[in-house]
């Protein structure tokens, strides 16, 4: 017997909805059953890392913390990805971001005024936007793949990093620790919840994934990103250029993750420090996936891996699971709303191999 | 320059591009039979880390090599099931393959992290090995022999034989293959397959012969720039060799000016770090200018295979 794929005409609106619960679901079964057999405790670690962060009310704000710069990068992503644009070095642009933002605060550091964030965010989005260039050049005046150019510049922006704060940038008062100076008062996000850790970077995300939303699903570029992206013959006859979405696309998806690192080092961070570079601009790689690509998927999915992000914290002080294993949840999520994918686009037939 | 220093470059160029070589080698041949995988860098991690484990509790490292590419192969059965089986997209399947080797790897090496295993050094008696001049030719791990025995064994398959006609026909144009009885997907499993064997047996290169020791993201990107070195190439094995020691060289370049100091450091060491990242994207500018009008990649790649 055989499996046999047939093309749906039209793609499953239902599935298209139901496979990330599924996949989340199923992660969380798979996830008890092969944790169990390595020796942890299975139900506990999938009890601690998907239900305990949603479950405890002082867990949200952490959520939150950890949902904003995944949201916000994911939503740039999801945009190219739409296109055939495989941005996967946002990391990258998150870090340079995040650089540009410390060395606007760096420069003014002896001044003050409500300006000072947004020029450090106007940074941070120049300086995601500009890790990116290269990469939008060389595709689209040489085909160069953004996958490998994107990739290779963020093990370039960890180097830039390093250079600048264990060079230049280190603060004289640190005895020797490469970080730079904490920054002012004017320089560090306002906590918009009294008591708690939200900063200002929550309800940023909310309000561009709510744009996005609009901008996809409203504009005339929504369209064209998506025509590209799922029919490129049509996209050239109906006049749509594939450069300039191109162009667009990896700005876009550099600027937010830029951003990003600007609210980070100006929020939870107040500094930059070598622990800087998180990761976050690769898990948001799964945050676009599991989101279908849609902004209010996105949105959804941004808080979903970071329930497992502050999930693996609270596993790892409970039941002593490794940190690493919220790694193994995630990319088993990834793999399996892949394999739901196939319910979206093909009907399954069996077929008897004929003998 | 000295003929010892020459000789010792020489030495550690090799040992450095042994991995990238491994890895490139087994990644060309899954693009030949026209899949893209990009899980590279996390069946390396898989492998290094399994190679180790296994090193370290055996104390055999033919044994840790052997199921290094055991792990590599099983992981890249998860890829093959999902975009050959379930036509899966392959750019995000390779990545989720990234991102669950690092995970595994990090999870499965915790209890071996900061433990020593002895390098997988020559086998040949060490009057050879230490001898000033013949030592160019004979103090290398057998891996690295290895490796130049793979070059010539996949340019001889894909080049010289039936079944590499066939995995380049499938590579070229997967509905012709279909329809002269020749079955695309089981085809790409076997190239996956292999794929994984050889990038694990890269992985395990990391601690067999670099650095005698597991931590967590070993490979740090070896794997990404062992995909670019299959486009540098041009998906020729020969082109492949020269590449992976190129990028050897620079990496090894950057070990002895950050060592000899001096007037190196007038350049600082994160800028020599960077370099292997920086010249990959020269080398893939240099290639993409010179192949403007025709790429020789093959036909299918990357593109899923649904037969009619």
């Amino acid at each position: 017997m055989q499996l046999k794929l047939e093309k749906k005409l039209q793609p499953s609106k239902i599935m298209l909805f139901a496979t990330p619960i599924l996949a989340v679901l199923l992660t969380m079964v798979l996830g008890a059953i092969i944790f169990s057999l390595l020796g942890y405790d299975g139900l506990g670690a999938v009890r601690e890392i998907f239900l305990t962060p949603i479950l405890n009310s002082l867990k949200w704000q952490d959520l939150a913390v950890k949902a904003a710069p995944l949201i916000i990068i994911g939503i740039g992503l999801s945009i190219g990805f739409r296109a055939n644009v495989w941005n996967i070095g946002a990391e990258g642009q998150y870090i340079v971001g995040g650089l540009a933002a410390t060395g606007v605060a760096l420069l003014t550091h002896e001044m003050s005024g409500w300006w000072l964030l947004p020029l450090m965010a106007i940074a941070g989005m120049a300086g995601g936007m500009a890790w990116v260039f290269i990469p939008a050049l060389l595709r689209t005046k040489l085909k160069v793949s953004e996958i490998l150019t994107t990739l290779m510049l963020t093990y370039v922006a960890v180097q830039l990093l390093n250079f600048l704060i264990f060079g230049p940038w280190k603060s004289p008062t640190s005895y020797g620790q490469p970080q730079t100076v904490l920054f002012n008062d004017f320089q560090i996000l306002p906590y918009i919840i009294k008591g708690t850790i939200v900063q200002a970077g929550a309800p940023i995300a909310v309000l561009i994934a709510l744009i996005a939303w609009v901008l996809m699903s409203k504009s005339v570029f929504g369209f064209q990103v998506k025509t590209v992206g799922s029919a490129p013959n049509a996209a050239r006859y109906g006049g749509f250029s594939e450069n300039k979405t191109i162009w667009i696309t990896l700005l876009i998806g550099g600027s937010l993750a830029g951003l990003a690192g600007m609210l980070e080092v100006a929020g939870p961070f107040n500094r930059m420090v070598p622990q800087f570079p998180t990761g976050y601009g690769f898990t948001a790689i799964i945050v676009a996936f599991l989101g279908r690509l849609h902004p209010i998927g996105v949105l959804v999915a941004g808080i979903v891996l970071a329930i497992t992000f502050v999930g693996g914290e609270v596993a790892q002080t409970t039941i002593g699971l490794p940190n690493a294993a919220v790694g193994l949840f995630q990319a088993m999520m990834l793999f399996l709303l892949l394999a739901g994918d196939v319910l979206v686009r093909y009907n399954i037939k069996r077929v008897r191999r004929a003998s | 320059m000295n003929i010892d220093l020459t000789i010792a470059i020489i030495i550690t160029m090799v040992g450095a591009s042994t991995p990238l070589l491994l890895a490139a080698l087994g990644e060309l041949v899954v693009e030949k039979s026209g899949v893209l995988n990009l899980g590279i860098e996390g069946m390396m991690l898989t492998g290094a880390v399994v190679g180790f484990a296994v090193t370290y509790t055996t104390g055999n490292p033919w044994l840790g090599i052997f199921a290094a590419a055991i792990a590599g192969a099983s992981v890249s059965m998860i890829f093959a099931f999902l975009t050959l089986t379930l036509s899966a997209n392959q750019v995000a399947t390779g990545l989720a393959l990234t991102i669950f080797g690092a995970g595994f790897s990090a999870l499965f090496g915790q209890p071996f992290t900061g433990k020593p295993i002895a390098l997988f050094k020559s086998i040949f008696p060490d009057s050879l090995t230490e001898h000033p001049i013949l030592r160019v030719f004979f103090d290398y791990s057998p891996l690295v022999y290895f490796s130049l025995f793979m070059v010539f064994a996949v340019y001889w398959f894909l080049q010289k034989t039936r079944a590499g006609l066939i995995l380049r026909a499938v590579g070229e144009n997967d509905h012709s293959a279909h329809s002269i009885g020749y079955s695309v997907i089981g085809v790409r499993y076997g190239a996956v397959a292999f794929g994984g064997a050889m990038a694990g047996i890269g992985g395990s290169c990391f601690p067999l012969i670099l650095t005698p020791q597991w931590v967590e993201g070993l490979t740090g990107g070896r794997g990404w720039i062992a995909l670019a070195l299959v486009v540098f190439a041009a998906w020729r094995p020969g082109r492949l060799l020269a590449g992976a020691y190129l990028f050897g060289l620079i990496a090894t370049m950057e070990l002895y000016a950050k060592a000899a100091g001096g007037s190196f450091r007038i350049i600082p060491s994160e800028l020599w770090a960077s370099l292997p990242y920086l010249a990959t994207i020269i080398v893939l500018v240099l290639i993409s200018i010179r192949h403007k009008t025709s790429s020789s990649a093959p036909a299918c790649l990357g593109k899923p295979f649904i037969p009619n």
